[in-house]
Protein backbone atom coordinates (compact mmCIF):
# COMPACT_ATOMS: atom_id res chain seq x y z
CA UNK A 1 0.00 0.00 0.00
CA UNK A 2 2.72 2.44 1.07
CA UNK A 3 5.03 1.45 -1.80
CA UNK A 4 1.61 2.50 -4.17
CA UNK A 5 1.63 5.79 -2.89
CA UNK A 6 4.99 6.29 -3.00
CA UNK A 7 5.30 5.35 -7.32
CA UNK A 8 1.66 7.60 -7.49
CA UNK A 9 3.52 10.56 -6.02
CA UNK A 10 6.33 10.18 -8.19
CA UNK A 11 4.95 9.75 -10.86
CA UNK A 12 3.05 12.99 -9.95
CA UNK A 13 6.37 14.61 -9.28
CA UNK A 14 7.68 13.74 -12.80
CA UNK A 15 4.38 15.07 -14.72
CA UNK A 16 4.34 18.31 -12.82
CA UNK A 17 8.15 18.87 -13.52
CA UNK A 18 7.22 17.70 -17.31
CA UNK A 19 4.83 20.15 -17.64
CA UNK A 20 6.83 22.97 -16.12
CA UNK A 21 9.75 22.30 -18.15
CA UNK A 22 8.71 23.23 -21.22
CA UNK A 23 6.78 25.74 -20.27
CA UNK A 24 9.01 28.53 -21.75
CA UNK A 25 7.33 30.83 -24.39
CA UNK A 26 8.66 30.47 -27.78
CA UNK A 27 7.13 34.08 -29.41
CA UNK A 28 7.88 32.55 -33.05
CA UNK A 29 5.64 29.82 -32.41
CA UNK A 30 2.83 31.99 -30.85
CA UNK A 31 2.65 34.38 -33.82
CA UNK A 32 2.83 31.75 -36.20
CA UNK A 33 0.13 29.62 -33.88
CA UNK A 34 -2.41 32.99 -34.30
CA UNK A 35 -1.29 33.86 -38.17
CA UNK A 36 -2.53 30.18 -39.08
CA UNK A 37 -5.98 31.44 -36.93
CA UNK A 38 -6.14 34.58 -38.94
CA UNK A 39 -5.65 32.89 -42.21
CA UNK A 40 -7.81 30.12 -41.23
CA UNK A 41 -10.78 33.13 -40.23
CA UNK A 42 -9.78 35.02 -43.67
CA UNK A 43 -9.67 31.52 -45.79
CA UNK A 44 -13.18 30.15 -43.99
CA UNK A 45 -15.81 29.52 -46.52
CA UNK A 46 -18.54 28.59 -43.20
CA UNK A 47 -17.98 31.74 -41.70
CA UNK A 48 -20.34 34.80 -41.91
CA UNK A 49 -19.36 38.06 -42.68
CA UNK A 50 -19.99 39.65 -38.89
CA UNK A 51 -18.00 36.40 -37.33
CA UNK A 52 -14.83 36.45 -40.42
CA UNK A 53 -14.60 40.06 -38.99
CA UNK A 54 -15.01 39.48 -35.31
CA UNK A 55 -12.33 37.22 -35.45
CA UNK A 56 -9.85 38.88 -37.80
CA UNK A 57 -10.07 41.65 -35.05
CA UNK A 58 -9.20 39.67 -32.32
CA UNK A 59 -6.22 37.79 -34.11
CA UNK A 60 -4.92 40.95 -35.85
CA UNK A 61 -5.10 42.62 -32.14
CA UNK A 62 -2.71 39.65 -30.83
CA UNK A 63 -0.46 39.47 -34.06
CA UNK A 64 0.39 43.10 -33.47
CA UNK A 65 1.82 42.24 -29.90
CA UNK A 66 3.08 38.94 -31.39
CA UNK A 67 4.78 40.39 -34.54
CA UNK A 68 6.84 42.92 -32.50
CA UNK A 69 7.38 40.38 -29.57
CA UNK A 70 9.10 38.25 -32.44
CA UNK A 71 11.04 41.26 -34.13
CA UNK A 72 12.30 42.33 -30.89
CA UNK A 73 13.17 38.95 -29.43
CA UNK A 74 16.86 38.82 -29.22
CA UNK A 75 17.19 34.75 -28.58
CA UNK A 76 16.12 34.91 -31.70
CA UNK A 77 19.38 36.50 -33.16
CA UNK A 78 21.63 33.65 -35.32
CA UNK A 79 19.17 31.33 -34.12
CA UNK A 80 19.96 28.98 -36.96
CA UNK A 81 17.20 26.78 -37.26
CA UNK A 82 14.39 25.92 -39.93
CA UNK A 83 11.63 27.63 -38.49
CA UNK A 84 13.65 30.53 -37.93
CA UNK A 85 15.40 30.77 -41.63
CA UNK A 86 11.93 30.69 -43.28
CA UNK A 87 10.48 33.05 -40.97
CA UNK A 88 13.04 36.08 -41.58
CA UNK A 89 13.33 34.69 -45.22
CA UNK A 90 10.13 36.70 -46.31
CA UNK A 91 8.84 39.75 -43.97
CA UNK A 92 5.85 40.22 -45.97
CA UNK A 93 4.46 36.73 -45.44
CA UNK A 94 5.94 36.43 -41.64
CA UNK A 95 5.06 39.69 -40.28
CA UNK A 96 1.92 39.66 -41.94
CA UNK A 97 0.09 42.90 -40.31
CA UNK A 98 2.61 45.16 -40.48
CA UNK A 99 3.34 44.62 -43.47
CA UNK A 100 -0.40 45.41 -44.55
CA UNK A 101 -0.11 47.97 -42.50
CA UNK A 102 2.59 49.48 -43.90
CA UNK A 103 1.56 49.04 -47.55
CA UNK A 104 -2.24 50.13 -46.30
CA UNK A 105 -3.57 47.21 -48.14
CA UNK A 106 -6.27 44.75 -46.48
CA UNK A 107 -5.07 41.96 -44.97
CA UNK A 108 -6.48 39.24 -47.84
CA UNK A 109 -5.20 41.13 -50.89
CA UNK A 110 -1.88 41.30 -49.26
CA UNK A 111 -1.62 37.67 -48.34
CA UNK A 112 -3.07 36.32 -51.71
CA UNK A 113 -0.31 38.72 -53.55
CA UNK A 114 2.59 37.49 -51.59
CA UNK A 115 1.69 33.81 -51.93
CA UNK A 116 1.17 34.77 -55.65
CA UNK A 117 -2.50 34.18 -56.28
CA UNK A 118 -3.39 37.76 -58.20
CA UNK A 119 -6.59 38.15 -60.19
CA UNK A 120 -5.27 37.44 -63.90
CA UNK A 121 -3.77 34.19 -62.31
CA UNK A 122 -7.08 33.55 -61.23
CA UNK A 123 -8.53 34.59 -64.71
CA UNK A 124 -6.28 32.32 -66.57
CA UNK A 125 -6.47 29.38 -64.28
CA UNK A 126 -8.59 26.50 -65.49
CA UNK A 127 -9.92 23.07 -63.66
CA UNK A 128 -7.92 20.24 -64.35
CA UNK A 129 -6.67 17.01 -62.77
CA UNK A 130 -2.88 17.50 -61.19
CA UNK B 1 90.55 46.63 16.45
CA UNK B 2 92.13 49.74 14.23
CA UNK B 3 94.72 46.75 12.38
CA UNK B 4 91.51 44.57 11.46
CA UNK B 5 89.23 47.83 9.71
CA UNK B 6 92.12 49.03 7.64
CA UNK B 7 92.26 46.45 5.48
CA UNK B 8 88.82 46.04 4.56
CA UNK B 9 88.17 50.01 4.36
CA UNK B 10 91.36 49.83 1.67
CA UNK B 11 89.43 46.98 -0.51
CA UNK B 12 86.66 48.83 0.16
CA UNK B 13 88.24 52.38 -1.15
CA UNK B 14 89.74 50.60 -4.00
CA UNK B 15 86.72 49.01 -5.25
CA UNK B 16 84.72 52.04 -5.00
CA UNK B 17 87.99 53.73 -7.12
CA UNK B 18 87.90 50.69 -9.59
CA UNK B 19 83.79 50.25 -10.06
CA UNK B 20 81.98 53.15 -8.77
CA UNK B 21 79.93 52.85 -5.38
CA UNK B 22 77.16 51.11 -7.08
CA UNK B 23 79.57 48.48 -8.50
CA UNK B 24 81.14 47.81 -5.22
CA UNK B 25 78.29 47.26 -3.47
CA UNK B 26 77.17 44.82 -5.82
CA UNK B 27 80.56 43.10 -5.86
CA UNK B 28 80.93 42.64 -2.05
CA UNK B 29 77.52 41.62 -1.96
CA UNK B 30 77.69 38.79 -4.84
CA UNK B 31 81.19 37.50 -2.21
CA UNK B 32 79.21 38.11 0.87
CA UNK B 33 81.85 40.63 1.96
CA UNK B 34 79.38 42.43 4.34
CA UNK B 35 82.39 44.18 6.80
CA UNK B 36 83.11 45.51 3.67
CA UNK B 37 79.75 46.97 1.94
CA UNK B 38 79.94 48.18 5.79
CA UNK B 39 83.07 50.28 4.67
CA UNK B 40 81.61 51.25 1.24
CA UNK B 41 78.43 52.85 3.03
CA UNK B 42 80.80 54.70 5.44
CA UNK B 43 80.22 57.81 4.00
CA UNK B 44 84.32 58.54 5.39
CA UNK B 45 85.55 55.25 3.37
CA UNK B 46 83.87 57.35 0.31
CA UNK B 47 84.62 60.39 1.22
CA UNK B 48 88.11 59.68 1.62
CA UNK B 49 88.39 58.09 -1.85
CA UNK B 50 87.26 61.04 -3.28
CA UNK B 51 90.25 62.88 -1.72
CA UNK B 52 92.84 60.01 -2.88
CA UNK B 53 91.27 60.58 -6.49
CA UNK B 54 91.84 63.76 -6.97
CA UNK B 55 95.71 63.60 -5.09
CA UNK B 56 98.50 62.75 -7.20
CA UNK B 57 102.12 61.36 -7.35
CA UNK B 58 102.26 59.46 -3.94
CA UNK B 59 103.48 55.98 -4.57
CA UNK B 60 101.14 54.57 -1.94
CA UNK B 61 98.55 56.05 -3.74
CA UNK B 62 99.40 54.84 -6.74
CA UNK B 63 99.99 51.37 -5.51
CA UNK B 64 96.33 51.51 -4.14
CA UNK B 65 95.12 52.90 -7.70
CA UNK B 66 97.10 50.19 -9.63
CA UNK B 67 95.60 47.44 -7.03
CA UNK B 68 92.03 49.08 -8.34
CA UNK B 69 92.45 48.65 -11.48
CA UNK B 70 93.12 45.16 -11.16
CA UNK B 71 90.32 44.63 -9.40
CA UNK B 72 88.29 46.98 -12.00
CA UNK B 73 89.69 43.68 -14.36
CA UNK B 74 88.44 40.95 -12.30
CA UNK B 75 84.99 42.60 -11.82
CA UNK B 76 84.49 43.81 -15.27
CA UNK B 77 84.49 39.87 -16.17
CA UNK B 78 82.88 39.12 -13.27
CA UNK B 79 79.89 41.07 -13.19
CA UNK B 80 78.52 40.68 -16.45
CA UNK B 81 77.96 37.03 -16.23
CA UNK B 82 76.48 37.49 -12.64
CA UNK B 83 73.89 40.33 -13.98
CA UNK B 84 73.62 38.18 -17.62
CA UNK B 85 72.24 35.31 -15.69
CA UNK B 86 69.67 36.62 -13.84
CA UNK B 87 68.59 38.86 -16.98
CA UNK B 88 68.01 35.49 -18.86
CA UNK B 89 66.30 34.14 -15.89
CA UNK B 90 63.75 36.62 -16.07
CA UNK B 91 60.52 36.19 -18.19
CA UNK B 92 57.37 37.44 -18.46
CA UNK B 93 54.37 35.25 -19.55
CA UNK B 94 51.25 36.60 -20.41
CA UNK B 95 48.09 34.72 -21.07
CA UNK B 96 45.66 35.84 -24.30
CA UNK B 97 42.66 34.35 -22.05
CA UNK B 98 38.98 34.76 -22.37
CA UNK B 99 38.98 37.68 -19.91
CA UNK B 100 41.17 39.67 -21.88
CA UNK B 101 38.89 39.27 -25.14
CA UNK B 102 35.92 40.54 -23.18
CA UNK B 103 37.55 43.31 -21.93
CA UNK B 104 37.11 46.89 -24.08
CA UNK B 105 39.64 47.71 -26.11
CA UNK B 106 41.27 50.60 -24.06
CA UNK B 107 41.00 48.54 -20.62
CA UNK B 108 43.07 45.83 -22.70
CA UNK B 109 46.25 47.35 -22.90
CA UNK B 110 46.83 48.57 -19.30
CA UNK B 111 45.32 45.38 -18.20
CA UNK B 112 48.67 43.56 -20.45
CA UNK B 113 50.45 46.46 -19.32
CA UNK B 114 49.09 46.06 -15.71
CA UNK B 115 50.36 42.29 -15.79
CA UNK B 116 54.08 43.24 -17.69
CA UNK B 117 54.61 44.99 -14.12
CA UNK B 118 54.04 42.84 -12.09
CA UNK B 119 56.66 40.16 -13.85
CA UNK B 120 60.33 39.17 -13.07
CA UNK B 121 61.14 40.86 -16.69
CA UNK B 122 59.93 44.35 -15.50
CA UNK B 123 62.30 43.92 -12.44
CA UNK B 124 64.73 43.13 -14.32
CA UNK B 125 63.79 46.17 -16.43
CA UNK B 126 63.66 47.95 -13.48
CA UNK B 127 66.79 46.81 -12.20
CA UNK B 128 68.89 47.63 -15.24
CA UNK B 129 67.49 51.39 -15.74
CA UNK B 130 68.52 51.74 -11.75
CA UNK B 131 71.75 50.80 -13.15
CA UNK B 132 72.12 52.88 -15.63
CA UNK B 133 71.02 56.05 -13.95
CA UNK B 134 73.82 55.01 -11.67
CA UNK B 135 76.27 54.01 -14.30
CA UNK B 136 75.37 57.76 -15.38
CA UNK B 137 76.14 59.50 -12.34
CA UNK B 138 79.28 57.39 -12.32
CA UNK B 139 80.94 58.67 -15.83
CA UNK B 140 79.37 61.55 -14.80
CA UNK B 141 81.87 62.12 -11.52
CA UNK B 142 84.71 60.31 -13.31
CA UNK B 143 84.62 62.81 -16.39
CA UNK B 144 84.78 65.09 -13.83
CA UNK B 145 87.94 63.76 -12.00
CA UNK B 146 89.46 63.10 -15.07
CA UNK B 147 88.99 66.92 -15.76
CA UNK B 148 91.04 67.66 -12.95
CA UNK B 149 93.74 65.16 -12.16
CA UNK B 150 96.97 65.27 -13.93
CA UNK B 151 99.87 62.51 -15.11
CA UNK B 152 99.80 59.22 -14.33
CA UNK B 153 96.34 58.76 -12.34
CA UNK B 154 94.95 61.19 -15.34
CA UNK B 155 95.81 58.22 -17.20
CA UNK B 156 94.20 55.56 -14.97
CA UNK B 157 90.96 57.66 -14.69
CA UNK B 158 90.89 57.75 -18.60
CA UNK B 159 90.95 54.26 -18.51
CA UNK B 160 89.18 53.85 -16.04
CA UNK B 161 86.36 56.18 -17.80
CA UNK B 162 87.25 54.02 -20.86
CA UNK B 163 85.95 50.85 -18.50
CA UNK B 164 82.99 52.51 -17.50
CA UNK B 165 81.62 53.71 -21.47
CA UNK B 166 81.91 49.86 -21.77
CA UNK B 167 79.86 48.81 -18.55
CA UNK B 168 77.42 51.51 -19.56
CA UNK B 169 77.29 50.15 -23.10
CA UNK B 170 77.11 46.69 -22.14
CA UNK B 171 73.95 47.65 -19.36
CA UNK B 172 72.03 49.87 -22.56
CA UNK B 173 72.21 47.04 -24.52
CA UNK B 174 70.72 44.06 -21.60
CA UNK B 175 67.83 47.38 -21.13
CA UNK B 176 67.61 46.51 -24.94
CA UNK B 177 67.29 43.13 -24.53
CA UNK B 178 64.72 43.27 -22.27
CA UNK B 179 62.71 46.05 -23.93
CA UNK B 180 63.12 43.92 -26.95
CA UNK B 181 61.45 40.71 -25.01
CA UNK B 182 59.07 42.52 -23.66
CA UNK B 183 57.86 44.28 -26.97
CA UNK B 184 57.78 40.49 -28.52
CA UNK B 185 55.67 38.64 -25.42
CA UNK B 186 53.42 41.83 -26.32
CA UNK B 187 53.29 41.38 -30.33
CA UNK B 188 52.47 37.31 -29.24
CA UNK B 189 50.15 37.93 -26.77
CA UNK B 190 48.18 40.59 -29.34
CA UNK B 191 48.72 38.43 -32.18
CA UNK B 192 46.76 35.69 -30.01
CA UNK B 193 44.44 37.18 -28.95
CA UNK B 194 43.55 38.93 -32.81
CA UNK B 195 43.25 35.31 -33.52
CA UNK B 196 40.81 33.79 -30.99
CA UNK B 197 38.61 37.12 -31.96
CA UNK B 198 38.99 35.67 -35.48
CA UNK B 199 37.89 32.24 -34.63
CA UNK B 200 35.06 33.53 -33.31
CA UNK B 201 33.83 35.40 -36.19
CA UNK B 202 34.72 32.25 -38.28
CA UNK B 203 31.99 29.99 -36.66
CA UNK B 204 29.61 32.00 -39.46
CA UNK B 205 28.34 29.47 -41.85
CA UNK B 206 26.64 31.40 -45.26
CA UNK B 207 23.43 29.89 -43.75
CA UNK B 208 23.74 31.64 -40.29
CA UNK B 209 24.93 34.80 -41.79
CA UNK B 210 22.22 34.86 -44.35
CA UNK B 211 20.10 34.66 -41.61
CA UNK B 212 21.48 37.33 -39.53
CA UNK B 213 21.56 39.54 -42.29
CA UNK B 214 17.38 38.29 -43.29
CA UNK B 215 16.83 39.51 -39.36
CA UNK B 216 18.83 43.00 -39.48
CA UNK B 217 16.57 44.27 -42.34
CA UNK B 218 13.72 42.87 -40.38
CA UNK B 219 14.49 44.84 -37.64
CA UNK B 220 15.13 47.82 -39.69
CA UNK B 221 12.56 47.61 -42.25
CA UNK B 222 10.16 47.53 -38.87
CA UNK B 223 11.79 50.61 -36.92
CA UNK B 224 11.35 52.55 -39.99
CA UNK B 225 7.65 51.40 -40.68
CA UNK B 226 6.34 51.43 -36.83
CA UNK B 227 5.39 54.96 -36.63
CA UNK B 228 3.41 54.47 -39.89
CA UNK B 229 2.33 51.71 -39.06
CA UNK B 230 0.91 52.49 -35.84
CA UNK B 231 -0.62 55.44 -37.04
CA UNK B 232 -2.71 53.20 -39.42
CA UNK B 233 -3.79 50.44 -37.28
CA UNK B 234 -4.63 52.75 -33.97
CA UNK B 235 -4.42 56.41 -35.10
CA UNK B 236 -8.11 57.09 -36.44
CA UNK B 237 -9.87 53.68 -35.20
CA UNK B 238 -11.00 52.58 -31.83
CA UNK B 239 -8.68 50.01 -31.13
CA UNK B 240 -6.48 51.37 -28.52
CA UNK B 241 -2.62 49.94 -27.46
CA UNK B 242 -2.10 46.81 -26.18
CA UNK B 243 -0.88 46.04 -22.24
CA UNK B 244 1.97 44.72 -23.97
CA UNK B 245 2.44 47.90 -25.89
CA UNK B 246 1.91 50.49 -23.32
CA UNK B 247 4.62 48.44 -20.71
CA UNK B 248 7.13 47.98 -23.65
CA UNK B 249 6.94 52.13 -24.26
CA UNK B 250 7.16 52.44 -20.37
CA UNK B 251 10.37 50.22 -20.10
CA UNK B 252 11.81 51.75 -23.87
CA UNK B 253 12.26 55.39 -21.86
CA UNK B 254 13.82 53.48 -19.13
CA UNK B 255 16.05 51.20 -21.03
CA UNK B 256 17.16 54.23 -23.29
CA UNK B 257 18.34 55.96 -20.15
CA UNK B 258 20.67 52.86 -18.93
CA UNK B 259 22.01 52.44 -22.18
CA UNK B 260 22.91 56.20 -22.55
CA UNK B 261 24.27 55.47 -18.83
CA UNK B 262 26.16 52.58 -20.10
CA UNK B 263 27.55 54.16 -23.09
CA UNK B 264 29.06 57.31 -21.00
CA UNK B 265 30.61 54.73 -18.83
CA UNK B 266 33.96 55.26 -18.44
CA UNK B 267 34.66 51.20 -18.47
CA UNK B 268 33.10 51.14 -21.77
CA UNK B 269 34.84 53.65 -23.78
CA UNK B 270 35.19 52.48 -27.25
CA UNK B 271 38.61 52.28 -28.64
CA UNK B 272 39.18 55.06 -30.90
CA UNK B 273 42.37 55.63 -33.49
CA UNK B 274 43.10 59.38 -34.52
CA UNK B 275 39.37 60.48 -32.64
CA UNK B 276 37.78 57.87 -35.12
CA UNK B 277 35.71 54.71 -33.32
CA UNK B 278 37.78 51.23 -34.41
CA UNK B 279 36.53 47.33 -34.12
CA UNK B 280 38.68 45.61 -30.79
CA UNK B 281 40.47 43.59 -33.76
CA UNK B 282 41.85 47.18 -35.36
CA UNK B 283 42.69 48.23 -32.27
CA UNK B 284 44.64 45.19 -31.73
CA UNK B 285 46.38 45.62 -34.98
CA UNK B 286 46.85 49.16 -34.47
CA UNK B 287 48.65 47.70 -30.83
CA UNK B 288 50.94 45.40 -33.22
CA UNK B 289 51.87 47.89 -35.51
CA UNK B 290 52.76 50.57 -32.18
CA UNK B 291 54.99 47.22 -30.87
CA UNK B 292 56.72 46.83 -34.04
CA UNK B 293 57.06 50.36 -34.25
CA UNK B 294 58.71 50.27 -31.27
CA UNK B 295 61.34 47.81 -32.10
CA UNK B 296 62.11 49.01 -35.31
CA UNK B 297 63.32 51.93 -32.89
CA UNK B 298 65.13 49.46 -30.34
CA UNK B 299 66.76 48.23 -33.43
CA UNK B 300 68.02 51.87 -34.64
CA UNK B 301 69.20 52.02 -31.18
CA UNK B 302 71.68 49.57 -31.76
CA UNK B 303 73.62 51.19 -34.53
CA UNK B 304 73.85 54.27 -31.96
CA UNK B 305 75.35 51.54 -29.79
CA UNK B 306 77.50 50.38 -32.21
CA UNK B 307 78.75 53.77 -33.29
CA UNK B 308 79.83 54.00 -29.41
CA UNK B 309 81.30 51.33 -29.01
CA UNK B 310 83.36 51.33 -32.03
CA UNK B 311 84.65 55.10 -30.21
CA UNK B 312 85.05 53.51 -27.39
CA UNK B 313 87.54 51.06 -29.09
CA UNK B 314 89.01 54.40 -30.83
CA UNK B 315 89.64 55.85 -27.40
CA UNK B 316 91.16 52.57 -26.35
CA UNK B 317 93.83 52.73 -28.78
CA UNK B 318 94.38 56.23 -28.16
CA UNK B 319 95.44 56.02 -25.10
CA UNK B 320 97.61 52.71 -25.20
CA UNK B 321 99.00 55.02 -27.85
CA UNK B 322 99.39 57.68 -25.59
CA UNK B 323 100.89 55.59 -22.66
CA UNK B 324 103.21 54.09 -25.00
CA UNK B 325 104.56 57.34 -26.34
CA UNK B 326 105.20 57.99 -22.59
CA UNK B 327 106.25 55.23 -21.77
CA UNK B 328 109.12 55.61 -24.74
CA UNK B 329 110.66 58.53 -22.87
CA UNK B 330 113.21 61.01 -23.80
CA UNK B 331 116.22 58.75 -21.78
CA UNK B 332 115.36 56.15 -24.21
CA UNK B 333 116.04 58.36 -27.04
CA UNK B 334 118.77 60.57 -25.52
CA UNK B 335 120.21 56.98 -24.43
CA UNK B 336 120.52 56.30 -27.86
CA UNK B 337 121.97 59.13 -29.13
CA UNK B 338 124.62 59.25 -26.67
CA UNK B 339 125.59 55.63 -27.09
CA UNK B 340 125.99 57.13 -30.95
CA UNK B 341 128.38 60.27 -29.93
CA UNK B 342 130.06 58.16 -27.28
CA UNK B 343 131.32 55.82 -30.18
CA UNK B 344 132.89 58.91 -31.57
CA UNK B 345 135.38 58.51 -29.46
CA UNK B 346 136.49 55.56 -30.71
CA UNK B 347 136.56 56.78 -33.87
CA UNK B 348 138.66 59.64 -33.17
CA UNK B 349 140.95 58.01 -31.28
CA UNK B 350 143.84 56.06 -31.96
Amino acid sequence: MKMKWISILMVAWVLCGAALGPAQADTLENMERERAILLDALLSPGLTVAEREGRITISKTRLIDLERMVLRDKSLMGRNTPTVRAAFENYDLTFLVHATAEKNLALIDHWLHEVGVSTPALMNARIGRR
Amino acid sequence: MKQYSNPQREIAQQLIRAVGIDGAIYYAHQNQWEGIVTQIRNPHATAMNRTLTLETGKPARRRSALIGVLVAGIIATAMPSLAAAEIDRATWRPEASERLIKLPGAYLKKAIDHDFAGSELAAALGDVETDINLKNQTLSDLQAATDQANGELRTELQHQFLAEKREYLRLVGERQDLVRRQLNTKIRVYERLLKKLDREGAGMTPAREALQENQKKARERFENSVANVDMQLFGGSAASESKYAREYAKNLVAIETLVQAIKEHPMNTQTEIDGQPVSKQDYLRQLISESESELAVIDQEETILGYMAKLIGLDATALSEEVAEANVTDDDLSSETANITSAVDFFITR
